[in-house]
């Protein structure tokens, strides 16, 4: 069963071919690819605007595979949440794969690609299925640029959200406090490796929504209205002044999500925790959540690559793998009713499920 | 003493010194060469042929740009504009590695920018790249030695595994410097976001002129309410533009909270910086962030004028950044221009509107 799976809902235009939850190849065609495969740039709006390099992505993600299009079992493709013309770009070219080679058609949401990420293989793994262990009920948090939430994954497919953001995503604060600090936008990355060097407890920024977690509410503007004064006040910028900034912005930011995550591990007795999303590739990240998930016996997963965490394709072939087995397919006469969904949530069905 | 490997055979591992690499990069050569990251693939950045060999060698479509290393800052500032964020980098991560993209001043061979006119500079601490560099006086290419999409290649032997004959036959000369331990690739990080050319587009000139202090955020949300009940008369008989400037963190997207939430619109109004739009209520309102923006064309990208046509409600943050376009509209669309500003206290802002 292998599935061409493409993704163009936000800045990077993929593709990806995947057997079952083994990943034969994925192919993400973004500025961070051209210095380092994966860093953090972000390419324009112009080079958003994914036609002209749609086809390129996906025939490179087939010969990586080594895969034929006629040996495709179905096509999948994000549909939302994303910018609505961004999207536009890989439906269309899905739609069109489709009808030509007569192949079952899968409509993903972005954030459930996320989710799932964790379960995806290399393609030398000989693992053929999930691992017997993963244990449903599971909590997967989604941290990125575009969007944080905390979602309830009673089993693949089905999935309430339980905390979200109300105003800035996770990955947008920290991008934003690194250009504060004159290291350039998007700086999440970077702002990682100053704050490595810096000590959290130099400055003290407010801890978001303290004291409200019963809100399930991430809220990141109140810190970034903090931190722009902060800044402000501390002109000139050093180095030594860079680092501590950095690290008291990320040491906040991070307490927050410490704090919902415990919160909603209150409530909701899981035996896995999901770690995704862009911000998923931090390490001071990932240590905070480990520990929480060590004190509960929790078992952390999180995506094999980094390329996996930031926007992929491989991520939504995965995904399709698991709708395609219960049959949530779209038929080519049906084709027609699938949309852009730009502001899709991963709880509810797109309309044409209905 | 340096180890190169003998090209006919791929094996045989001769010994020689710096010049050796010097020349062969003069001469037009392709080095492999390694560097405190991965082996590199070198080429005299300003030489076209040999940038033109590069391309066939990395197998790359048309259009992919190569960093380039250079010796000191002020090579970088030879061949590109570096303002104050790229400045700042280097500083800050000298001795690297990163990489800081910057508007380029065409001082490269034809392919090294991008198809958009901008660098990569490859900062990097790495002795022998530098000496390189110094000795040739010239810029080198210094993408990584692998085929686009294949391993990168921390010894030689990674590299040779996973290379076509013809593209062997290209190479001019190996330096084996053993095994490269692991480190992640350097960083990218995109400069010319914030080239201040693209922020300013003049001054705004406005009608009429009001200014209010709002002392918390939830007067701020009323003041995005009360000018919706001034301009509600206008809904569905030409579209609405509620352009909103000021610094970061200052209350944009609160203030569209509180407009949204007088239009009637129940769902959460998130920051559109990622997205650069959010759609609510089936098109009713349209969020932009015009933050991430690069120029008024890309606005048109996201259908700006259409959105106008069909009278809705937009706004738009970070709007002094695409004054020029939405001026444009000033007949069909009622435009709002909102300028929030800190003020003295702690939750205090100032903010003024005017039509334009």
């Amino acid at each position: 069963m292998k599935i061409l799976a493409i993704d163009t809902s936000t800045d990077e235009t993929a593709a990806a071919v995947t057997q079952g939850i083994k990943v034969l190849s994925n192919i993400i065609w973004s500025q961070a690819s051209l210095h380092a495969k994966w860093g953090g740039v972000y390419p324009s709006l112009a080079k958003r605007v994914h036609l002209e390099r749609i086809d390129w992505v996906v025939s490179k993600a087939l010969s990586s595979a080594k895969c034929e299009a006629d040996n495709i079992n179905a096509i999948a493709v994000g549909t939302g949440p994303g910018l609505a013309v961004a999207i536009e770009v890989g439906l269309a070219k899905a739609k069109k794969i489709s009808l030509l080679l007569n192949k079952p058609f899968i409509a993903i949401n972005h954030v459930e690609g996320h989710l799932l990420s964790v379960l995806a293989k290399p393609k030398t793994s000989r693992q053929q299925r999930p691992k017997d262990i993963v244990g449903f009920p599971a909590i997967g948090l989604v941290a990125s640029g575009g969007t944080t939430q905390l979602v309830l994954i009673m089993r693949v497919g089905t999935y309430e959200i339980l905390a979200h953001t109300i105003d800035d995503a996770l990955g947008e604060a920290l991008d934003k406090a690194a250009r504060m600090l004159g290291l350039g936008y998007p700086g999440g990355p970077i702002l990682e490796i100053m704050a490595k060097e810096g000590d959290p407890k130099t400055y003290n920024l407010p801890i978001p929504m303290l004291g409200k977690e019963n809100r399930s509410r991430f809220s990141y503007s109140g810190i970034k209205t903090a931190m722009y004064k902060l800044v402000q006040n501390e002109q000139p910028l050093t180095k030594e002044k860079i680092h501590n900034l950095a690290a008291s912005f990320q040491d906040k930011t991070f307490q927050h999500v410490e704090r919902l995550i415990r919160k909603v591990l209150e409530t909701y007795k899981v035996k896995e925790f999901f770690l995704t999303g862009g911000v998923s590739a931090n390490i001071e990240l990932r240590k905070r959540i480990r520990k929480i998930c060590n004190e509960r016996e929790i078992i952390l997963s999180i995506p094999y690559s980094k390329k996996l965490c930031t926007d992929n394709a491989a991520m939504i072939g995965i995904a399709a793998n698991f709708k395609f087995q219960r049959g949530e397919i779209v038929t080519s006469t049906n084709l027609d009713l699938v949309d852009r969904v730009p502001r899709a949530r991963v709880d509810k069905k797109f309309p044409w499920e209905k | 003493m340096l180890k190169f490997v003998f090209k006919k055979t791929m094996k045989t591992i001769k010994t020689g010194s710096i010049e050796k690499i010097v020349d062969t990069l003069k001469n037009g050569g392709l080095v492999i060469m390694p560097t405190e990251t991965v082996y590199i693939a070198a080429v005299d950045a300003t030489n076209h042929a040999a940038v033109q060999k590069l391309i066939k060698y990395k197998n790359r479509p048309f259009g992919k740009p190569f960093s380039v290393g250079v010796a000191d800052l002020k090579m970088a500032q030879v061949l590109a504009k570096m303002n104050q964020t790229a400045l700042n980098l280097y500083k800050n991560f000298y001795p690297g590695p990163v990489t800081i993209v910057c508007s380029g001043k065409h001082k490269v061979a034809t392919g090294i920018e991008s198809e958009l006119g901008t660098l990569g500079i490859f900062v990097t601490d790495h002795k022998l790249t530098i000496d390189v560099i110094k000795a040739l006086g010239k810029p080198i290419t210094t993408t990584s030695a692998n085929a686009s999409y294949q391993k990168r290649p921390f010894k030689i032997k990674d590299l040779l595994d996973f290379l076509s004959i013809k593209q062997k036959g290209l190479i001019d000369l190996i330096v084996d410097a053993g095994e490269i331990p692991y480190r992640e690739a350097s960083t990218v990080i995109d400069t010319t976001i914030d080239d201040p050319a693209v922020l300013r587009q003049g001054e705004i000139r406005l009608k009429d002129k009001n200014e209010v202090l709002s002392r918390s955020e939830e007067s701020t949300q009323n003041i995005g309410k009360e000018l919706w009940q001034k301009f509600e008369k206008y809904f569905g008989q030409r579209a609405l533009v509620f352009a909103l400037e000021g610094p970061m963190g200052v209350g944009k997207t609160v203030f569209t909270k509180g407009l949204a939430r007088a239009m009637g619109i129940k769902d959460e109004i998130v920051s559109p910086t990622y997205n650069l739009e959010e759609e609510y209520d089936n098109g009713k309102l349209h969020h932009f962030d015009a933050w991430r923006i690069e120029n008024n064309e890309e606005l048109n990208n996201l259908e700006f004028s259409k959105k106008i046509t069909d009278k809705t409600v937009i706004a738009i943050e970070w709007a002094d950044r695409v004054a020029d376009e939405i001026r444009k509209y000033s007949e069909e669309a009622i435009i709002i221009w909102i300028k929030i500003e800190y003020a003295r206290g702690e939750n205090e802002r100032i903010v003024s509107w005017g039509t334009l």
